[in-house]
Parts: structure tokens; sequence; C-alpha cells
């Protein structure tokens, strides 16, 4: 790239996002946007041009993970390492792409400089694991043995698709009833745009007439994609699993293509293409409402939907269908009948609490910053959710954008703020874009700007991009972020509700929790807290993810088992396996046995138990799972999160971690869980923020429950044979000889000799599962 | 607003932190990445003190004092906690205080320093720095085992500093025109017994004579010297090396009496009733010796302090191999400087003085890639072997050349690095927390008068704070975040463009040996 060409680039960006220091973290995404990474030049030539020391462009590029240094491939590989895709093997399909890319050690850009391979720490789409996602592109329960296959898969699809164009216009007509789908992001990852394309295109060609709904997030993401068909005299009727090539199949059962000839040219096309793909399994499974105990009124029937309501039925964005749901009501009430103060008191009658993860009381904090006098007050969603096994902001964000703008507006009327800011992680592309256009709907709608509804009152809203940095979650370190800072979280106090945002006191609310707000306000704070247990109120949404049959995005009353979750909702326990544990609140959260499975979700009981409520991510294990692989694996994260300010948690995490990992070599020593358990205690007391203060829950649960797990490791062996170090693949007399182990073997450890029952070199085996996973007589065994 | 601080009241302004309300009653709460007049924000945590009604820890440096609060600042727990906060901070702090050469060294002899002097063409200032620690130069120069070498970071690469041969040709250089031997001018009037001549002896006596003390020295043999005399051949120690080096003691003022045997009746009747002080260095362990003597036997030979080295009678010191027998010559010397030291203190206050050895950070073997960052402060250059042999010893051009290839291992702040300071203060162990894979040592040293070691950092910030405040261009920054960040230059920049205008005052914040000035710390000789 030549000077002048950066130079104008960048003094572009500038004028777009301002000279300020608080621009740093926009200007550095646009940089990274327009140059595919941060050439030293620009960032010097944006020190020359703004008020950004060079000191802080460092310290804030080389914070925060977005940000690369080096240009990467053309197409970015981000594999998920989420904890629903770790519990089902996102390592080895993470190891097996280097080996297929011949990555070097210590590079991960291909020679070619086509793919760069990162991990990610969650795409939000773990019902889906594990995942992997090329550029645009989504690729769901990927298994080590097919990410060659994958590879050549996108390169060809990049090939074909270039210019082609998709329409899929409907001609007036009579409506002949609605199509509904869903489009959130593990939607679109499962298939559902190919599936929206091919429907468009289907009811263009066959010009019928029905009204294509495109909906969020509809919750079950255990059968996405998902066609929902709504007709006049017809039941409710839901086509799970639904592909592509089945859609045309699907349309021409429930409607009538209009005019004759289209009709015969249909069934012609239709005759000529159900040749084509003869034999092709019919993947998907037609439910209907009036039918009982399918999986859909199991996984649907007992949640209560208070966040998620009008789940499946409300186009995102679309601001008519939000009011006729009831939408604004909320808004409304507020602005012409109550009082800030009434309003404050509704929010803290209704028991409501923090869903971010601590429970702090919502109304309690709202009262701290109405009580404070000050011209300039901030409302801040975070929507920073960085847990790994997490997605209900992500959900929210991109399904109800109206619903948690209504909460904030509420916010800013009872607490006297007119500043609002969506603080939205870096990874949940969609959900900002959807913010955006919901925003942009607002204010054309008047219901952001000045004067709302005419109510007198002003709010604005403004979104600010994370930069790839959990710590940020915290309050304070994400305060620090929006101001153009380290996400470092500072002492507290003063609390942000004092001291927030510019010095200005400030309520930071999770997504969740302001999604709340309006059904609060309509339906009174009675009916909130007449829901759940005496501590917790209202609802709870769970990301449910792991080892269950039907995973996907839930809301359940407070006090609602975790059996239930697990056994009712999830459907149990997916295969022939056993119900081994939950591991519930993320990396601040802990591993509960399913002994303690009938503990209800409450905030005190969870953590009680050495768990924690946490945002809400919900990952089953069954005993494959192990719980010093788990512990480690959530302890990898926290550790490599850590801002790195506090002593305890910068050096006492990877303390902790050097234990963990020579425990899980076959290394350790009885006295070594003493010095962890110790540790873990001494990080919980001695640091400052949340993160450093949770970060040994993971630990001190698998120790509190499964000690004898970590015993055997001690002694040498790995009960789920999870740990690598310490386990041995063996194939049985059961093999048949086929080859198939020995063929796609990447190590060559497997000697090709047909009809013979096969040997594994252990010398040579690099215990990347393959030959497990390929072995058509289940004859690989792990010891 | 009041407040309760170790069970006393106080009373303090509003946003005044614990540790200043805690100072107000005269409470010295230990901190490192504090520094009054920078913004805290805590991070070493050895500044935690607890909240008794929370039942929680909290940073004094940092957390406002509240009213009715109720402050513990010191008792075992967080004594505990503040320990295991110093060994965290020691598991990755990477680097020496002492070199390893001087760690090694029974004598603790500042090694490096002596190395740096003769690299500088100054023997005869190198000769004091030996001096401090080591009696007899000349002699162990031809002696001694150097367990100094083989400790050396270059013994694993390329060949270890031929420390024993720099120290000889220290000694070499005309040593009765050194100043050092010359007797101290204040004389105190007080008169000590040396029993015994041998390197322990002849080094007490050195001290003693130079802390202005009477000395004399009762030898059983004709002539004195003990074992280097008599059990040491000429081969390995001509005779004129120890003459020389014994009369350079004589010339300070020792007087020798030889053939002169002590036995029960002469110590009790001589020693006791006209000395001062008594320091035993008989080079026996013989049981009957030291009973006779009217003391008592140890595990290995007389019961002695290994702290003050006085024997259970009062006045009465014992040093070299009495304690424990085959001991290296210079360990001798050691004690024998140990005794003297005591003896003086004991002679002015009547109380023996304890030597307390530092506390030492040390990191094990020095890897191929840090050798290569060693290699910025010294010469790539094979150990120089001398022209004459052993025996002959290094000419004056051979000792430079091999001086410089001295890696300068020592830390230039350690006696002003705070961390070595409460690592020794709260016992913190180094290993408590190993990890398999330790940081590599890196140097930064493009600037004028500052050397910047990242691996000795711990991350406080108040460098970048201090850059970023006093308007230095460039300024030092937090590169990375987590278990990783580091305090850097950035872009691509140096140490040098970093600190234009703040380098003294950010090595004089810095608490540990990170940011230390490159020139050679003031020495003292005595």
């Amino acid at each position: 790239m030549k000077k002048p060409e950066i130079i104008e680039k960048v003094g572009a960006i500038v004028a777009r996002r301002g000279r300020s220091v608080d621009a740093v973290i926009p200007i550095l995404q646009d940089i990274q946007a327009a140059f595919n990474y941060l050439p030293e030049e620009a960032l010097q030539h944006v020190a020359q041009i703004t008020e950004i020391t060079p000191s802080r462009i460092t310290g804030i590029s080389t914070f925060y993970s977005q940000f690369r240094y080096y240009p990467a491939g053309k197409h970015m590989i981000r594999v998920c390492t989420g904890t629903a895709c770790h519990v089902k093997g996102s390592a080895l399909v993470y190891d097996a792409f280097r080996r297929e890319m011949k990555l070097a050690e210590n590079s991960y850009t291909d020679t070619l400089g086509i793919f760069t391979l990162e991990k990610v720490s969650c795409l939000g789409c773990c019902t889906l694991a594990p995942v992997v996602k090329i550029d645009e592109v989504t690729y769901g329960h990927v298994q080590p043995e097919n990410v060659g296959e994958i590879l050549r898969d996108f390169l060809t699809k990049k090939k074909n698709s270039g210019g082609q164009q998709r329409t899929g216009k409907v001609l007036p007509g009579v409506v002949q009833g609605e199509i509904r789908i869903g489009l959130g992001s593990c939607c679109v990852a499962s298939g559902s745009s190919d599936v929206k394309n091919e429907l468009e295109r289907t009811l263009a060609e066959t010009k019928i007439n029905v009204e294509v709904k495109q909906v969020g997030c509809v919750g079950i993401c255990n059968q996405v994609p998902i066609l929902e068909i709504v007709k006049p005299g017809e039941s409710l009727a839901f086509y799970a699993h639904i592909q592509a090539e089945e859609v045309r199949e699907v349309i021409l059962s429930h409607f009538k293509p209009s005019g004759r000839m289209n009709r015969i040219k249909t069934r012609f096309i239709g005759m000529f293409e159900e040749m084509l793909v003869d034999g092709f399994p019919k993947s998907f499974q037609k439910y209907l409402t009036e039918q009982r105990d399918t999986p859909l009124t199991q996984f649907l029937g007992q949640q209560i939907n208070i966040a998620t309501e009008n789940r499946g039925e409300v186009k995102p964005c679309d601001i008519e269908g939000y009011r006729k749901a009831g939408g604004l009501e909320a808004l409304k009430k507020c602005l012409f009948q109550m009082t800030p103060q009434q309003v404050v008191d509704e929010i803290a009658h209704s028991g409501l609490r923090g869903r971010g993860g601590a429970g702090f009381p919502t109304g309690r904090k709202w009262q701290m910053v109405k009580n404070q006098v000050t011209p300039e007050k901030h409302i801040i969603c975070n929507g920073d959710e960085g847990d790994p096994g997490a997605f209900m902001d992500r959900m929210l964000l991109e399904s109800y954008p109206f619903r948690i703008i209504e909460g904030m507006l509420i916010a800013g009327y009872a607490t006297g703020a007119n500043h609002g800011l969506f603080y939205i992680r870096a990874e949940y592309p969609l959900a900002v874009k959807r913010i955006r256009e919901a925003l942009a709907i607002g204010e054309r709608e008047g219901m952001i700007g000045k004067n709302i509804l005419g109510s007198g009152f002003s709010f604005e809203i403004r979104i600010f991009e994370g930069a790839g940095a959990f710590v940020c979650g915290e309050e304070t370190a994400l305060i620090a972020s929006v101001e153009g800072k380290r996400g470092i979280p500072s002492l507290r106090p003063p609390y942000p509700a004092v001291k927030g945002l510019h010095g200005n006191p400030t309520v930071i609310n999770n997504t969740e929790t302001f999604s709340l707000v309006s059904w609060i306000i309509r339906n009174g704070a009675e009916a909130f807290a007449s829901i759940g247990t005496p501590g917790s109120k209202g609802t709870k949404v769970f990301a449910l993810a792991g080892k269950v049959r039907r995973g996907g995005l839930i809301e359940v009353p407070m006090g609602f088992t975790i059996r239930k979750i697990v056994e009712e909702i999830g459907g149990g326990i997916a295969g022939d396996k056993h119900f081994k544990a939950v591991q519930i609140g993320g990396p601040s959260g802990g591993c509960l046995p399913a002994s303690l499975a009938d503990l209800p979700v409450d905030y005190e009981a969870l953590t009680e138990a050495g768990a924690m409520m946490g945002s809400g991510g919900l990952i089953v294990l069954d005993e494959q799972d192990c719980m010093v692989d788990i512990a480690h694996y959530f302890l990898s994260f926290t550790q490599n999160q850590s801002c790195g300010k506090c002593i305890f948690c910068r050096v006492g995490t990877r303390r902790m971690l050097d234990l963990l990992e020579k425990i899980r070599n076959g290394n350790g020593v009885p006295e070594d869980l003493e010095s962890l358990e110790q540790l873990a205690l001494s990080i919980r007391k001695g640091s400052m923020c949340g993160l450093g203060k949770t970060a040994p829950n993971p630990i001190l649960s698998t120790l509190r429950y499964f000690r004898d797990e970590y015993e055997a490791h001690i002694q040498g062996h790995c009960p789920a044979g999870k740990c690598i170090p310490i386990i041995e693949y063996n194939i049985t007399d059961e093999c048949i000889g086929c080859t198939k182990c020995a063929q796609r073997c990447p190590s060559e450890a497997i000697p090709f000799k047909p009809y013979e029952v096969h040997v594994i070199n252990q010398e040579k085996c690099i215990k990347c599962d393959i030959c497990r996973q390929v072995c058509p007589v289940n004859a690989v065994t792990i010891h | 607003m009041q407040l309760t601080i170790d069970h006393i009241r106080v009373e303090v302004k509003e946003g005044v932190s614990l540790m200043e309300a805690a100072k107000l009653i005269g409470i010295a709460i230990p901190s490192m990445c504090y520094l009054a007049g920078h913004t805290s924000h805590p991070s070493c945590m050895v500044c935690m003190v607890k909240d008794l009604d929370r039942d929680r820890f909290i940073p004094s440096c940092a957390f406002p004092a509240e009213e009715g609060m109720n402050i513990l600042t010191h008792s075992p727990e967080i004594r505990e906690f503040r320990k295991e906060a110093l060994e965290l901070l020691l598991s990755d702090h990477v680097g020496d205080c002492e070199a390893p050469c001087q760690r090694s060294c029974p004598a603790f002899m500042d090694i490096p320093r002596m190395n740096r002097l003769i690299a500088a063409g100054q023997p005869e200032k190198a000769l004091q720095v030996v001096r401090k620690e080591i009696a007899l130069p000349l002699i162990l120069g031809y002696i001694c085992p150097a367990p100094c070498e083989n400790a050396c970071h270059r013994s694993s690469i390329d060949g270890p500093v031929s420390i024993c041969l720099l120290k000889r040709i220290t000694a070499q250089n005309d040593s009765r025109r050194n100043p050092d031997l010359l007797p101290s001018i204040t004389r105190s009037g007080k008169k000590v017994a040396i029993v015994g001549s041998g390197p322990a002896g002849l080094s007490a006596a050195f001290y003693l004579l130079r802390l202005g003390h009477e000395c004399i020295v009762f030898d059983q043999h004709p002539l004195p010297g003990g074992l280097l005399r008599y059990k040491i051949p000429d081969d390995k120690l001509p005779k004129e090396v120890l003459d020389e080096e014994i009369d350079g003691i004589r010339q300070m003022g020792a007087v020798f009496k030889m053939n002169n045997h002590i036995d029960k009746e002469s110590f009790r009747s001589e020693l006791l009733h006209h000395f001062n002080a008594v320091i035993l260095a008989t080079g026996s362990e013989e049981k009957q010796i030291i009973e006779d003597f009217g003391l008592e036997t140890g595990e290995f030979g007389i019961k002695v302090s290994r702290t003050n080295f006085e024997t259970p009678t009062p006045g009465i010191f014992a040093c070299g191999n009495m304690i424990r027998k085959r001991q290296m010559a210079v360990r001798s010397v050691a004690q024998g400087k140990a005794a003297a030291l005591s003896a003086d203190h004991f002679l002015k206050t009547g109380k023996p003085l304890g030597i307390k050895h530092p506390f030492n950070s040390s990191f094990g073997r020095l890897q191929q890639e840090e050798f290569e960052e060693y290699l910025k402060e010294s010469v790539r250059e094979k150990r120089v072997e001398p022209g004459g042999g052993f025996m002959g010893g290094f000419t004056m051009e051979e000792a430079i050349r091999e001086a410089s290839r001295c890696l300068h291992c020592d830390c230039r702040k350690p006696s002003t690095c705070k961390l070595r300071h409460y690592a020794g203060e709260y016992g913190a162990k180094q290993k408590r927390f190993s990890s398999p894979d330790r940081k590599k040592i890196t140097k930064s040293i493009q600037h004028d008068f500052v050397i910047y070691e990242p691996e000795k950092c711990i991350r406080c910030g108040l460098c970048v704070e201090i850059t970023q405040k006093q308007g230095e261009v460039i300024g030092l920054t937090y590169i990375g975040r987590g278990f990783d960040v580091r305090i850097g230059v950035p872009f691509s920049q140096s140490i040098k463009d970093a600190l234009e205008k703040t380098a003294e005052v950010c090595v004089e914040a810095c608490p540990t040996g990170a940011l230390a000035g490159k020139k050679e710390r003031k020495f003292n000789a005595l």
C-alpha cells in the first residue's frame, strides 16, 4: 500500500469518526476494515492528526483481540470454541484445520494467503456444535474428518455464487396464507437463508401468493431451519430441519400455483427435479400444532415468554407488527400516566434483578441514578455477551430490537437520563445491523430523539461496537472501553450509578434486563413478581446446549428445576448416554452434578451450590465429558481474557492453569489439589472485578463435586477418555479390516492391511479421533 | 468521618484512602504499585487490608475510607495473603537480584562489580570490592574451587568468566600500597584474641584490624597460615604468595604469637582475662579441645550460632573448620569476616551481630536467546586462557579481555527494589508457584542512561502514567492483555525515543529493577 493512499483513507476515517480520544476504537475498527489489518503507517498518521497518542493507540490495539498487526488471508475461518462446541470436539476440529492448511507452528495463514484460521470464543450457534464459520458461511456439526471437504465446498460455492441474482417477488393477488421463517443467527447458520431463497424462488416461479414473514429467532434452535406455515382453515404446520431442496415439495403440498400453465409447468419441473433428487433422504420432519408430545410442544410448552414475548411471530424490525403486539404501550403509559418515581417503584416492586449474572436489584440501581443531581446521565445496554456457550443477548438483540429500545427509553425516563448506548460485541454483526435499523425506524417514528411521542421527554441512542474483550462485559471496563481506554475494570466505589460514563451517573443493565421492562410496566409489578421464587422473580432466558436432545433458547420461570430443563424441555441426554452434570453460568459459573438437578433456577440457590446464574449459558454434560477438561477449558478462557491488572488474576489464573495442565498431563501429585484449591480461594479474594472473583468457580465446583476425577488423573487415567496426554487409541478384534481408518489417518499411524485387524502405532498417533469416527463397527476404543 | 483501623479510632476527611488514613496514626502498609501523587490503580495487591465488617480484602492504596469502617492492617491471615501476592509476582519476575556468581560465593563477594572495574582498567578499585568480603584474595586466587564459576550464566554456554584468576590479579598489584591495608584511623582500644592463623583466623584479624581493634593471633605452629601452609602443597599455593598476604595483615598491625599452644589453662588464665573478645579458629572440630575451653559441641563441631558465630559464652566466637571440617577456604574466610563483624558489634554494644542474607530472585539456566540479549552489554568472546598457565595467571591485558565477558547479570537496583525488599520481609518463596515455561529475558539498552528489562516489571503502569502526564511524545504504553501484558514503546520506536525527558523520574518511580539507571551504583567499602 502506498503512503498517500494510506493517508487519504485514514484522513477520511478520522473525518468520519472524529479526532477525540474516545474515537480510538471506531477509528481502529475502520482502519482494519479498510486495510484488512492495522498498518503501522496508518496508526502513526492517526497519532499525527488526532488527539490520540501513540501510547493509547498501541495500548488499545493490543488489548482488544479484534485487531491484527498482520494481514490476514482472503477468507477467515473461525472455529468456534464455545462451550457447546468444546464438549463436542472443537479442539480436534481446529487441529484438523491446521493439518489441512499445513500451517507451521505459530502461523495462522496458509502459505498462499487464502485462509486465515482463528478461534472464536462463541459464535452463538451452540445447537449446531461444533461450528465453523468461513467468512459469512456457517458450517454446523463439523467433524475433523470433513474439514477438507468444507474448504473445497466453500471455494466452489464462492466461485459459483458470483453475480447470481435471486429474486423473490410475489405477484399481487389473493394471499393464500403466511409462511414464517426464522432468520436468527442460528437459523441462518443452519441454512435458513438458502431455504428462504429457495422459498422465494419457488413462490416466484409458481406464482403462489403467500406472505413470507422473516421472524427473529424462533428459539427452537435444535429444529432449525424451520418453516412455519399458517394457512386459513389449516392447523399451523411446522417443518423442522428443512433443506432448500425440500422447500418446493412442502410449498406445493400446501398451496396451489396460480394459473393453469403454471400448474403444469410446476408439475413438470417438480417431476423433473424429483427425478434428479430421487433417493435423496427426506430429512425434514413435519409437526402439526395439535399433535401432542411432539418435540416442539415439549420444548415450547413449559416456557413463559416475557423477554421472548411473541416469539417467532413478529419480524424483528417491523414497527407496525411490534405495535400490534402491544409494543410501545408501556412507554406511553410511563410517559403520560406515571411519574419517573412511580416507574422506578414499579420496577423495584417487580423484584427484577440484573440478568447479567450478579443479580443486583434493578429498581435499586435505577433509584441510585435517579437520586443523582447532574445534567447528564446515561443508560447503557450491555450486549457484550462474551460467555462461551451463551447467546441470549444476541438472540434478543436480533429478534426484539424494539423491546430493548423501549426498555432503555423507560429507564431513561425513570432516571432522568437522555443518552442511551448499545454496547454490542463485535462478533454479533447481525445484532448490530438490526439495532441500527431499528434505531433509524424508531427515530423516524418519533420514539427516539427529541420530544418523544410529544411527551417532552428526549432520549438519543447510539451504538458502540465492542472490539473483542470478554472483560468489557464488566460494567466499569465497558465504560472504559467506550471512553477510548483499555478495558480495565476500575475499583468500585465509585459505582457507575454515581460516576459512570464520562463521570456521569449511568445505568448499565444487561440486554435481557431491558427486554423485561416493558412487560412489567404493561402487566404490572405484581404479575411479574408472581412468577418465580421469593428471591428471584420473573423468568430467565437460557441458552441450552451440549448433550441434550433438543437445545435452543429457552425462557423459563425462576424456580424451574434444572432437571425439568434438561429432561423435559431438552428431551434428556442425546444418544444412550447419561446425564452427568450441567455447567451453568459459563466461565463464572460452575458444574453441578446430576444429583443436584432438582435445584431451582434461583440466584441464591445456584450461588450456594457453587455455580452462578451468570448470563444464562447452560451446557449439559454426559459421562463422556471429563470434568478436569471442562475446568481446564473454562480456566483457559478466563485466563486468556484477564485484563492483566490485579496480580491474583493476571498471574494467579495462569498458575492455576499450570497446575491443571500438570494434572491433565498425568504429572500431578495429590498435594496439587490443595495448592489448586488454596490458590483458587486467594484469587477469589484478591481480584477486584467479577471476572477475577469468579474465575476460580469452575475449578472449585469441579473439585467439590468431582474430586475423584482429579484423583484419577493424578493416578494417570482420564475416566472420560478426553485428556489427550493420558489417553490411548486402540483397535479391538471387532475390526473388519475395511481400511477406512487407515485411509483417513492423517499421521499414518495405522498401516493399510485389508481384511486384517488394524493396529495403531502409538508413536505416530496424534489422537485426532478420526479413526474412531469413521469406523463402521465401533472397533476403535479409547483407554 | 470516623473509622477504626487496627482497633484505633481515626478521624479523616472524605476521599482519603485507607492507606493514608492508616499513615495518620502511624501504621505503615506495604505497597509497590502505589506512588503518592499518581493515580492509584491497585495491581500488586500487597497493600491489601481486611474489611472486618464485610469480611473481605480491599486494596488500601485506592480504597476510600468510609464512615464506620472497621479495618485490620496486620494479622497472620493478611500477612499470608500479601506473601502469596508477592509469590505470584515473583513467579513472573525473571531476573537475578545478585548475580548467580555472587549468590554462590560463600563470601558473597560482589563479583560482577569487580569484573566491571577490571574491564574498565581499575584493578585497585576492583581490589577494594574484593576486600570488602575477602581478606585473602591473592591466596584464594590460587586455591579457591570457585563455586562462582560453576554458577556463572556463561558456564552453560561458552564457559564461565574466569573469576578466580581475575580476583587474583586484583591483589597482585603491589597490595601493600593499597589504602585498605592501613589500620583504621580510630582506635577502639579493645583487644581481641584470635586462636589459629589459618584462613578463618587471618580473615577475622584483617577485618577486626580494619575496624580499629587490636589483634593478637595465637598459633601452635612456627609460622602463620594454618592449613594454607601445612596442608596445601607448594605447587598449588607458592609460599611467597602466602607470606606476602600474611605480611600485609601483619603490616596492618596484627601480632602473631607463634609456637603458642592454647590449652585449657592458658585459655582461661590468659585469653579470658586479658582480652575483650576471643575468636576461635583453630581448625579443629575435636570434641576434647572444645570441651577444654569450656564450650559445647554441636552436630558437626563447636556449637555456635550460624548467623552471628557467637558460642553460648558471650564474647567468644568461633569460625572456620571448628564449626565443620573440610570447609572450602573461602567459606572459612567468609566466616572469619562474619565473626569479626559480630565481635566488633559485641565490643561496641555487648550484643553479637547476625548476618541475614537478603532475598534473592533467580531464574535458573540462561537460554541461548537470552544470552544474545545479555551480549548487548558484553562481548562475544571465548574464555581467555592465561598465556602463562593457571599458576602464571593473567596479564593485565588478558584480565581486561576476560573481565569484559561478564554479562552484568546483577540487578542495578538491588537495594531500592521494593519487590526484593518485601519478598525478604514477608519471607516469600519464589519457587512456590513455579511454572514449566518462564518468560525469556530481554533487555532494551538503546537509551543513554536507562536500561529496561521488561521481565522484571510488575505492570504497575507508573511509568506509563508519568510519560503521559509529563508530555512525552512517544512515551510508554501497555502492550497486550492479561498474563502477556507488558510495558513497551509504541510502534517500532525504541526506549530512547520513549523517554526523552522522563528517564530519571521513571527510574525513580519504578518499584523494581525493570527500569534502572545504567550508571554504576556507589560503592561503600565497609
